[in-house]
């Protein structure tokens, strides 16, 4: 649709059509519909004035097709191929909505569509969790109440039990958003039946991953949404202490956390008797100094207490035995977004969006060569492809996508093979990597699979916290080898070493840093295998990102103009003005200067 | 007894009310998005040039922040809506840009096709 929004003159469009293009909506008909739509456009001839949009999901499927006109947000359903003429003469050239075929529902999610919802970017996107970030001001608590904030916890303490609360929990088919996945409602309904004068509710917002920022944009856009979600929770499992624990290096986070915390109190929706009732909950904040490994649950909680932020062997799960050695219900940042949206839209319509066994969305921060980055919420269920191409706009300069990494330093890198990988929890972990709490990084050919697997393994051998010797020796071990390899001091049998010691480290460390820490490498040699052989074999990378590996030479192409001799920063570079120059190989530093100063294509990289 | 869900829809009025006489019923709705990543490109200057202009008397205009929508490499995002008209959403905008926002679009009506998403 990029193609067609520049032929089209914006200051021209009157009209902005969004046709959903889901696959239920699909098997419903879209298709016919959108060239019917074509068709009965031309012919009144407001081709000029009217663009046509393309949508992902709307999460109406029982509606479906789905048609939205926007200015206006008027939405249609149910719409056939022969109700098309009348939208069309009735609403787009006399400006009457078609009443009959309108549906108002009032949804709490998607509400970014009426503002962005023609944008391809966001189109395609459905958004739970994000629902209200970019819509609304996070600082001022009124803006929350107008779309109905708070009422899903006036709802719970109107008519729902706390057993009610969790069954629909339960019934939604929410899963963890941190990245393992475990099932919401069943770690619920596990905390709630121990017996304890005293429960903790805890949301992780410890968000570490290199390139990730799902969680500090979802409390900057939303604050509100996470608590109260954390006080549903609490009044299902029978909790009157919340903690968030969150990175200090979020000030802005922190501070429209707390904004929001206070606003909350003045409201009555945190402190004693929440909305009159008996039922009592506050949340406080605990910051956290940023250690990787304090998004494990149990370290997380050490580092509450007050002690050094290192994991503990599970059971007891904290459900059981978690906070100050009570029963602890924690989840993460996205899990509680999607909570209010569950009891107030539903958890059977919840569970309608997704995959058999993955329902609802996916927050994913999309980075690295890809045209456009930034935030996406996708239905579980959408495919790589879709996410890069579709929503990411593709790969910039023409490059070949070569892999994504998904799930950060815990993840796998998946090839191009598996561009149409739906995703979901269960077809990550088969196609060699994990959900993660949600990052996503396309590399494209420029990028070299060793020196990406060095990366990774450098940020979680400084993270390991020492605990288990598998873990914080077999990582550095790694990392000498990887180094080795990229400086072109690779030996014959590494591969097979960093096979062996990665299984290693898996199955001998006690938490979850340890046991993925060897993922990126893992992935890496088991689908760029021939990319680490190059290197080790050949002295060789052919992204031409090691620079150890590579040599710089000047051909026939120089004139001699001496500008590779002037940014030489070695003064690697000989020659007399107007005739060729020539690289001191013994000298030059690899840094790559003269070949971008050169503008006759006389320096050539190998 | 007030139930909580009966307490809840008049809280909601009342938010409204209160909404509305910030303004929100005017002519134009502008949101300047801030969150860490868009002042990091500099949404708070462009901010500055908003508030700057509503001091000096531009009229009938609602000015409020708003999080990350998201669009990370055309930040800072400026949205304008208008009942009625198609939501017209900025990228890349900086504090020149924004008073070009301010004189062509939210005085004179016009769209500038080149900077919107």
């Amino acid at each position: 649709m990029g193609h067609l929004r520049k032929e089209i003159n914006v200051k021209q469009i009157q009209y902005k059509l969004t046709l959903c293009d889901g696959p239920t909506c699909v098997h419903n008909q879209s298709k016919q519909l959108r060239d019917a739509l074509e068709s009965e456009i031309d012919k009144a001839g407001i081709r000029k004035s009217v663009s046509i949009h393309l949508s992902g999901c709307l999460g109406m499927c029982k509606q479906g097709p789905i048609l939205i006109v926007n200015p206006g947000y008027t939405m249609y359903g149910n719409v056939k191929p022969a109700d098309v003429s009348e939208i069309v003469q009735s609403h787009l050239v006399s400006g009457k909505p078609v009443v009959r075929l309108i549906i108002r529902e009032d949804h709490l999610y998607n509400r970014f569509f009426r503002i962005f919802g023609d944008a391809d970017f966001f189109g395609k996107q459905m958004r739970i969790a994000l629902r209200n970030c970019g819509i609304i001001d996070p600082e001022n608590i009124d803006d929350y109440l107008s779309l109905r904030g708070y009422e899903a916890l006036a709802k719970v303490l109107t008519d729902m039990s706390p057993e009610a609360v969790i069954a629909e929990v339960k019934k939604s088919g929410l899963r963890g958003r941190g990245g393992a996945g475990f099932p919401t409602g069943l770690k619920w309904e596990l905390t709630a039946r121990e017996k304890s004068s005293e429960k903790y509710v805890i949301c992780n917002a410890d968000e570490g991953d290199p390139g990730a920022f799902m969680d500090r944009g979802s409390i900057e856009g939303d604050p509100h949404t996470i608590l109260e979600g954390m006080i549903i929770g609490g009044y299902a499992i029978g909790s009157r202490n919340g903690i968030i624990y969150i990175r200090a290096e979020y000030p802005l986070a922190i501070k429209r956390l707390e904004k929001a915390i206070a606003e909350a109190r003045q409201h009555g929706f945190l402190g004693e008797h929440i909305f009159g009732t008996d039922f009592s909950f506050d949340i406080e904040i605990r910051l956290g100094a940023g250690a990787f490994v304090c998004g494990e649950e149990t370290a997380l909680i050490h580092s509450i207490e007050g002690v050094r932020g290192m994991p503990r062997p599970r059971p007891p799960y904290p459900s059981v035995s978690g906070l100050f050695g009570k029963p602890t219900l924690i989840n993460n940042v996205e899990t509680w977004a999607n909570i209010p949206v569950i009891i107030l839209d539903g958890g059977d319509w919840f569970s309608s969006i997704g995959t058999k066994t993955s329902k609802g969305t996916k927050v994913f921060a999309l980075a690295g060569k890809v045209l456009n980055t930034g935030l996406v919420e996708v239905p579980m269920g959408t495919t790589l492809r879709q996410i890069v191409y579709d929503i990411g706009g593709g790969i910039p300069n023409n490059k070949k996508l070569k892999a994504i990494q998904t799930g950060g330093p815990s993840g796998g890198c998946l090839p191009a093979d598996y561009l149409d990988t739906e995703i979901d929890y269960e077809s990550l972990a088969k196609a060699g990597s994990i959900m993660g709490s949600g990052g996503m990084i396309v590399i494209d050919e420029d990028t070299c699979m060793v020196s990406l697997a060095k990366f990774f393994l450098e940020f979680t051998q400084d993270e390991s916290c020492g605990k288990c010797t598998p873990c914080r020796e077999g990582t550095k071990r790694m990392l000498e080898i990887l180094t080795r390899i990229t400086e072109g001091k690779g030996r014959t049998g590494d591969i097979e070493k960093l096979e062996r010691l990665g299984q290693m480290i898996k199955s001998a460390s006690l938490c979850g840093l340890g046991q993925s820490a060897p993922n990126p490498v893992l992935s890496t040699i088991k689908n760029f295998r021939e990319e680490y052989e190059e290197h080790i074999e050949h002295k060789k990378c052919r992204a031409g990102q090691c620079s150890a590996l590579l040599s710089y030479q000047i051909n026939e192409k120089c004139v001699g103009c001496g500008a590779c001799k002037r940014v030489c920063p070695v003064g690697a570079i000989e020659g007399i003005r107007k005739e060729k120059h020539r690289i001191l190989p013994d000298k030059c530093i690899r840094c790559g200067q003269c070949y971008q100063a050169c503008k006759f294509e006389a320096i050539t990289k190998a | 007894m007030v139930t909580p869900l009966e307490m809840i829809r008049k809280k909601r009025a009342e938010a409204v009310n209160r909404i509305i006489s910030k303004g929100y019923l005017s002519t134009k709705r502008v949101y300047v998005g801030m969150a860490t990543c868009e002042i990091a490109a500099g949404s708070k200057e462009v901010m500055q040039v908003f508030r700057q202009a509503i001091a000096n008397g531009l009229t009938d205009v609602y000015l409020s922040q708003k999080g990350c929508a998201g669009r990370c490499n055309l930040e800072p995002t400026v949205e304008v809506v208008e009942e009625g008209h198609i939501p017209v959403k900025y990228g890349r905008v900086t504090p020149e840009r924004a008073r070009e926002i301010i004189e062509r679009h939210l005085k004179k009506g016009e769209i500038i096709s080149e900077w919107v998403i």
